[in-house]
């Protein structure tokens, strides 16, 4: 080989694969839009995304995996801890989390009541986005801890409903990621240790209310609850769930 | 020092050594925020640490890239720079945008993009720096008439640099898009055109220090920048596996990555087999421990630790971990830090007025090895915490902050092998200044050394 024929190589090749990559950019633009809900993007998910950017968010979370890791990654936040929680915990973090409890605290960023509502427009939409699967499981801000060592050994697909429910309260419905099961661990919402028996005591229907109304009843505390008595839990499972899947959480629910 | 105008390169390497010292400080920085608990969590927050730590480091790696090429220009086209005066201002304008930016982020004027987190205005101004930069160095090849591949290969790269800094000024309203373009910028920068600087750097090295022949090195180099090109730009689709794009990216993303390692084992292969074929004997040793050290780190840090975690199925459990810091630390330290740290050790003596044998300092050895043997150790202890994590969060499904916890120790011997690695910086540093400056226009330069002579 000589010189020519190398540096022939070197022309030919990065124009034959630039060629390649400029035509699969070119698809790339004509399926983004149906695979990312393009038409979700309204002005409030627009100025949210400036405001990810003005608060440098991504220097310590990731988002789709990407960004710095110092702190949680944020792509499906939205639905695993609800827009309530979150608007009061943006104005003040240290309100749920504390240095010295949970090793980092989010810096107090002053965002208005606008900002808040914007990002957590773009957070939304960003947990829309079809990413080809991933994350393979749920990724947890916390919750679940080394000393209670998860049992996730239901399975979405067995007959036992109580083994459904186990899988989609540590899996797709992320109850795990706000509700420990070990006693007095509150994670965000109240530790469910024990939850069967209150409910029996509270009677039939308790379980089911309770996950597609969340404000119906509402657990001692401030930091379940805005003061005038709206509860911080997410109230769309009556959307996301289906019948069948309520059913199944609740039997679950029964065994704690 | 053949041609006097080959000075202004010590202004952009004294330059670039002090942005590398503000670099490693702002990562201590940050390791201490990881350790906590943090006293200045409202007043300099991590993302300020953190965007200061990687952005400083692109700006010395390239105020070094641009040094060395005024430095090389002219002993390769045998000529005086066009204009010595607008390289001078040059670097000044360039310090102006590099402290304002600084500045500005730490009182939160930001884009909040990683890595291209500065301001419009100012990457406006980058946009001008790098047009300057190119104009001076075209015209001083123009005005000798002479082109060497050499050359040709590390220009080349520095003119990507600048085009492909443009998809980074755009703003998408579409998060997905935003992210598709910006990677167009970072990994077509480090993945792609910094290769070819870095690749033109090591041959010109190569030439001086082993006196190998410059036909063979030249053909060689194509063959290896053509291999990074190759591979490197279809390899940017292992960035388009999770952000919203459609599913071919895992497959083309995939396979072209897990080439990627050929292009940095061919360097490394490259610089090892001209070194044994070598005729003569470089007084400037430590300048070749630099260069060989570069040419083996990168292929361990861009090529096999990028491997590692490149394939999609892998990918999907380690997105986002500190595997990826274990990765992007050993393959910046390894291709783009040792190359400018081999290009300045090997052109001080010149610079100074000094023998080529002058700076084989005992410090300048203590540089070395501390700087590697921390930089080993800060990828093991790394690894170790991506490992922990992966494993316990990704795949077991603990929470973020309690997993966190558990990787304190790791942190602890990040802490400590970091600072092994800083005390080769500081090493570096003082022994850089204290090796004298620059002589004067108008002083006689020192005669052209043999390997100069050889080559």
């Amino acid at each position: 080989m000589t010189r020519a024929s190398s540096r022939r190589f070197f022309f030919v090749g990065t124009a034959l694969f630039t060629l390649v990559f400029i035509g699969l950019t070119v698809d790339t633009h004509r399926r983004l839009g149906s695979q990312t809900h393009a038409e979700n993007i309204t002005p409030e998910v627009s100025r949210g995304l400036r405001v990810w950017g003005r608060y440098n968010c991504e220097n310590c979370h990731t988002l789709l995996g990407e960004g710095a890791y110092y702190a949680p990654d944020l792509t499906k936040i939205v639905s695993q801890r609800g827009e309530a929680y979150l608007e009061l915990f943006l104005a003040d973090p240290s309100r749920f989390y504390s240095e010295a409890r949970n090793g980092r605290l989010m810096p107090t960023l002053g965002l208005s009541p606008q900002e808040i509502s914007d990002v957590l427009a773009f957070l939304g939409w960003v947990g829309q986005v079809d990413t080809n699967g991933w994350p393979p499981r749920p990724i947890m801000v916390s919750g679940v801890a080394i000393r209670d060592v998860p049992d996730v050994s239901g399975s979405a697909a067995a007959d036992d409903p109580v083994s459904r429910g186990k899988a989609l309260f540590n899996g797709s419905a992320a109850c795990s990621s706000c509700h420990s099961i070990a006693p007095g661990a509150v994670l965000v919402g109240p530790s469910l240790a024990g939850v069967g028996a209150r409910a029996a005591a509270h009677g039939e229907g308790y379980l089911r209310q309770s996950i597609l109304e969340p404000s119906a009843y509402l657990v001692p505390g401030e930091r379940f609850a805005t003061p005038q008595g709206v509860s911080l839990m997410p109230a769309t499972y009556a959307q996301t769930l289906t019948p069948q899947q309520v059913d199944d959480l609740v039997a679950y629910l029964k065994t704690l | 020092m053949t041609y006097p105008s080959q000075r202004v390169a010590y202004g952009y390497f004294l330059a670039a050594v002090l942005l590398f010292v503000l670099q490693i400080t702002f990562g201590f920085v940050m390791l201490a925020k990881y350790l906590g608990p943090d006293p200045l969590l409202n007043t300099l927050n991590f993302a300020t640490a953190k965007e200061i730590h990687i952005d400083v480091l692109l700006v010395w790696l390239l105020t070094g890239f641009m040094g060395a090429t005024y430095y090389i220009v002219p002993e390769e086209s045998r000529t005086e720079l066009w204009s010595e005066r607008l390289a001078w201002i040059q670097l000044a304008l360039w310090l102006a945008i590099g402290v304002t930016t600084v500045v500005g982020f730490l009182f939160g004027i930001t884009e909040g993009r990683k890595f291209l987190e500065m301001p419009l205005p100012l990457k406006l101004g980058v946009v001008i720096v790098m047009g300057i930069f190119l104009v001076n160095i075209s015209m001083t090849i123009k005005k000798a008439g002479r082109f060497t591949a050499t050359e040709g290969v590390l220009v080349g790269g520095l003119a990507g640099v600048a085009l492909l800094f443009v998809p980074g000024l755009i703003h998408f309203d579409n998060y997905t898009l935003d992210r598709f373009y910006r990677w167009w910028v970072v990994h077509l920068w480090v993945e792609g055109v910094w290769e070819l600087v870095q690749g033109g750097m090591l041959a010109f090295l190569l030439i001086r220090l082993s006196g190998a022949d410059r036909e063979v090195i030249e053909k060689w180099l194509y063959v290896i920048v053509g291999l990074s090109f190759l591979s490197g730009i279809l390899g940017t689709g292992h960035h388009y596996y999770w952000i919203g794009t459609p599913y071919y990216w895992l497959w083309v993303g995939g396979v072209f990555s897990a080439l990627e390692p050929l292009a940095f084992l061919g360097m490394a292969m490259y610089a090892y087999s001209m070194l044994r074929r070598s005729r003569l004997s470089h007084p400037n040793s430590l300048a070749l421990h630099w260069t060989v050290g570069s040419a083996l780190l990168s292929t361990v840090g861009a090529g096999v630790l990028g491997l590692a975690h490149t394939w999609p199925q892998v990918n999907q459990w380690t997105h986002g971990t500190h595997i990826t810091t274990m990765h992007g630390h050993l393959a910046f330290f390894g291709a783009y830090a040792m190359i400018n740290l081999a290009m300045i050790t090997y052109a001080m003596p010149a610079l100074t007025g000094q023998r080529d044998e002058a700076r084989q300092t005992t410090l300048g050895y203590a540089a070395f090895w501390l700087m590697v043997a921390g930089i080993f150790g800060m990828t093991m202890a790394l690894g170790a915490a991506g490992i922990v994590q992966t494993y316990l969060e990704r795949i077991l499904g603990y929470g973020y902050l309690e997993t966190q916890q558990k990787m304190q120790v790791h942190y602890l011997m990040w802490l400590f092998t970091g600072t092994i690695f800083a005390a080769g910086v500081a090493a570096f540093t003082w022994d850089f200044v204290t090796a004298g400056v620059p002589k004067r226009a108008g002083e006689v330069p020192r005669a052209a050394s043999a390997a100069e002579a050889v080559a």
